[in-house]
C-alpha cells in the first residue's frame, strides 16, 4: 500500500515521539522523528516531509518558534504545513491562539497536549488535504 | 498647711519684738525674732517663713531694702511693714516694693492678729497659685515631650509617614518617606504638598481623601512607584479627624513592597515550572493509555503491555518528582523541621556509599571511600545529610562512564569540614555549570539521554547545604569528570 504521506515528528519527549509514531504509522503514514529543532531542520532539508508535527517546548523554550520561522520563511519548504503541539499554554500562563499569534508563530494549526489519537489523525488528514488543494 | 506657720519679726526695738511674739504665739504661730536687717536675712536664708513683719526704720539694712532681699529669696513670702512714722508715702513705697500691707505704730494686739491672719491667708493663696502654675508648666512640658517623643517614633519608622492638612500643606513627614518617595525641598517646610511630592497618583488619591464628604470613608490602599525604576510602594491613605469627626487632613503610610513583589514573582515562576514539569509526564501517560485504549495495538497483547510499561515508567518519574518537590518544601519551611545534633558526617556518607555499592556494580563503576583527613563531628540534621549525599553519590554514579570510579575525599580548614564527591564521569560543559543548581535544570546532551531525573536533586542538595550555613561547589571538565565539594561549618 502506498503511504498516505511522510510526516516529521519533532519533540524532545521520546514518549511522545513514539506515541504519535505508533498512531500515525498504524494509519498508513510514513513517520520520521527528530528530538531537537536542529535535527528537525536537517530532516526537513534531507527528506522533504509532507507535514511537520512540532512540540514547542524543546531544549530552549522558543526552539519551536524559531524552527517554524526558519521553515516558513524558506521558499522551498514554506508549503509544508506545521502542526504545533504543546503543553505550554496554561502552565506558563502565556496563552496564544492562531488568530492572535498565528502571524508570527507561522504554524498552520495548533493542538494542546495530550492529544488523543482520533484528534491527531483528523487534524493531520485535514492539513494534508488542504495542502493538496493548495497545489 | 500641714506644718506650723512661721513668722519672723524684724525690729530694732525689743519692746515691739517681744510684744509681737506674745500676741502671735498665743495665736499658735511659730515666732522668730531678729533685731536688725542682717540677722533677719540670715534667718530667712535658713528657714522658710510664711510671713515677716519688718520695721521700716532700722539701722543697717533699711526696711525697703530688706523687702527686696527677702523677695529675692522667696517672692511668695508675705511682708508686712511696721512703721512708726505712718506716712502714706513710705507705706505706699513699701507696698510698691512688694510689701503686702502696713501696720502703723502704735498698734493694738487685735490689729496685729487680724492683719497677720489675713497675710497668712494670702500666703496660702499665693502658694496654691504657684502650685497650679507649676502644675500647668509641668503639663505643658509633658505635652511638648509627648510631641517630641511622637516625632522621634515616627522618625525611626521604617515605613514612610506623611501628614497633609486641609490646606494641602505637608505638615509632618519622616526620613523614610523622604527616601521612598524621593521627596524634594523638605528643607523648606509649609508649602503645598505637590511642592514636595512628585508622584501624581499619590497626590490624586490624597485629594480624594481630603475631598471626601463621607464620614464613613476610611482608607485608600494603592500600589505606587516613586519613579520609573523606583521601588514598588504600598501607600495607605486615611483621613485624620478631630474628636467630633471633622476632617483635619490626611495621613499616608508608605511601605516598600519591592522584595515582596520579587518573592511573589519567583513563586509564580516556580509554580508554572512545576506545573509544566508535572504536566509533561502526565501527558505522556495519558498518551500511552490513549493508544492502548483506542486499540492501536490490534490484538497484539505484547505490544499493549510494552506501552503500559512505558506509561508506568513515566508514572514513577512523576512520583519521584512529587517526592522531590515535597522535600524542597520541607527544607524551605525552615529550621522547624530540622533537628540539629552532633554528627560524624563521614559515617553518614559511609552508610550511603554502602547502600549504593550494588547500584555502582550494576553500572560497572567502582565506588570507594578515601577519607584522607579525619573530620570532627559537626552540628547537622542527619536526615538532611543523608539526602544530600544520596543525591551527590547517585549523580556521580548515574553520570559516570563504563569502568569509571567515584571517590569520597575529605578536607578540613579552621572553619569548615569539606566532603568531596569525585567522579570520572561525563563532566559538565562550562556553559551549563552556572545553572546546575537551578530548579529543574538538567544537562541535555546525547550522553545524558536515557538518564532519568527530576532536575531537582542538586537544587535540594544546595538548599540543604544553605540551611546548614555551608556552601557547595563544583569543579568539572567534560569527559574528565566532576567533583562536588560540600563545606559545612565546624566548631574547633
Amino acid at each position: 500500500m502506498k503511504p498516505r504521506g511522510k510526516i516529521l515528528l519533532v519533540d524532545d519527549d521520546p514518549d511522545f515521539l513514539e506515541i504519535h509514531k505508533v498512531v500515525l504509522h498504524n494509519h498508513g503514514y510514513d513517520v520520521l522523528t527528530a528530538t531537537s529543532g536542529r535535527e528537525g531542520l536537517e530532516r526537513v532539508r534531507a527528506e522533504m516531509p509532507d507535514l511537520v508535527i512540532l512540540d514547542l517546548m524543546m531544549e530552549k523554550h522558543d526552539a519551536g518558534f524559531s524552527f517554524s520561522k526558519t521553515v516558513k520563511t524558506d521558499p522551498l519548504f514554506r508549503k509544508i504545513p506545521i502542526l504545533m503541539v504543546t503543553s505550554v499554554a496554561e502552565a506558563t500562563g502565556f496563552r496564544f491562539s492562531l488568530e492572535e499569534d498565528g502571524y508570527w508563530m507561522k504554524t498552520d494549526d495548533f493542538l494542546e497536549k495530550p492529544v488523543s489519537p482520533e484528534v491527531l489523525l483528523e487534524r493531520v488528514a485535514k492539513l494534508l488535504r488542504q495542502r493538496e488543494e493548495g497545489h | 498647711m500641714n506644718t506650723q506657720t512661721s513668722i519672723l519679726v524684724v525690729d530694732d526695738e525689743m519692746g515691739i519684738r517681744e510684744g509681737c511674739r506674745r500676741v502671735l504665739a498665743e495665736e499658735g504661730y511659730d515666732i522668730d525674732l531678729a533685731e536688725d536687717g542682717a540677722v533677719g536675712l540670715r534667718r530667712v536664708r535658713e528657714k522658710p517663713y510664711d510671713l515677716i513683719l519688718v520695721d521700716l526704720m532700722m539701722p543697717g539694712i533699711g526696711g525697703l531694702d530688706l523687702i527686696k532681699k527677702i523677695h529675692e529669696i522667696d517672692p511668695e513670702i508675705i511682708v508686712v511693714v511696721i512703721t512708726g512714722y505712718a506716712t502714706i508715702e513710705t507705706a505706699v513705697e513699701a507696698t510698691k516694693r512688694g510689701a503686702y500691707d502696713y501696720l502703723p505704730k502704735p498698734f493694738t494686739p487685735e490689729a496685729l492678729a487680724v492683719l497677720v491672719k489675713r497675710g497668712i491667708e494670702k500666703r496660702e493663696l499665693r502658694l496654691e497659685a504657684r502650685r497650679l502654675y507649676q502644675e500647668r508648666e509641668q503639663r505643658l512640658l509633658e505635652l511638648a515631650g509627648e510631641k517630641s517623643r511622637l516625632r522621634s517614633i515616627i522618625g525611626c519608622m521604617a515605613d514612610g509617614v506623611l501628614v497633609t492638612n486641609l490646606e494641602r500643606q505637608l505638615v509632618l513627614w519622616n526620613a523614610s518617606a523622604v527616601r521612598m518617595l524621593k521627596l524634594s525641598g523638605t528643607d523648606e517646610p509649609g508649602k503645598a504638598m505637590d511642592h514636595y511630592i512628585r508622584n501624581r497618583a499619590l497626590i490624586e488619591s490624597l485629594e480624594q481623601v481630603l475631598n471626601s464628604k463621607d464620614d464613613g470613608f476610611s482608607m485608600i490602599s494603592q500600589e505606587i512607584r516613586a519613579d520609573e525604576q523606583g521601588a514598588v510602594l504600598m501607600a495607605q491613605m486615611a483621613p485624620v479627624r478631630d474628636e467630633r469627626g471633622r476632617l483635619l487632613g490626611a495621613v499616608t503610610v508608605i511601605r516598600d513592597i519591592t522584595k515582596l513583589k520579587e518573592v511573589e514573582k519567583i513563586k509564580s515562576q516556580f509554580v508554572s515550572m512545576v506545573a509544566h514539569e508535572l504536566r509533561s509526564p502526565l501527558a505522556a501517560i495519558e498518551g500511552w493509555l490513549g493508544v492502548v485504549l483506542s486499540g492501536e495495538a490490534g490484538g497484539d497483547e505484547e505490544q499493549r503491555r510494552t506501552w503500559l510499561l512505558r506509561a508506568k515508567e513515566r508514572a514513577n518519574s512523576l512520583l519521584a518528582l512529587v517526592k522531590d518537590l515535597l522535600e524542597i518544601n520541607k527544607i524551605e519551611a525552615g529550621k522547624v523541621a530540622q533537628k540539629m545534633e552532633s554528627v560524624q558526617v563521614i559515617d553518614v556518607v559511609g552508610k550511603i556509599v554502602e547502600f549504593f555499592k550494588p547500584e555502582a556494580e550494576r553500572q560497572h563503576v567502582s565506588l570507594q571511600m578515601n577519607p584522607s583527613v579525619p573530620l570532627p563531628a559537626i552540628q547537622a540534621d542527619v536526615q538532611d545529610m543523608e539526602k544530600l549525599f544520596t543525591n551527590l553519590v547517585s549523580n556521580a554514579i548515574k553520570y559516570n562512564v563504563e569502568n569509571g570510579s567515584v571517590t569520597i575525599e575529605t578536607s578540613l580548614d579552621p572553619h569548615f569540614v569539606g566532603i568531596h564527591v569525585r567522579d570520572t564521569g561525563i563532566g559538565i560543559a562550562p556553559a551549563d555549570l552556572p545553572r546546575i543548581f537551578d530548579d529543574f535544570f538538567r544537562v541535555e546532551t546525547k550522553r545524558t539521554d536515557g538518564i532519568g531525573g527530576t532536575g531537582l536533586g542538586l537544587t535540594i542538595a544546595k538548599k540543604i547545604v544553605d540551611s546548614h550555613f555551608g556552601h557547595i561547589e563544583v569543579e568539572s571538565r567534560p569527559d574528565k569528570g566532576s567533583t562536588f565539594s560540600v563545606y559545612l561549618p565546624c566548631k574547633k
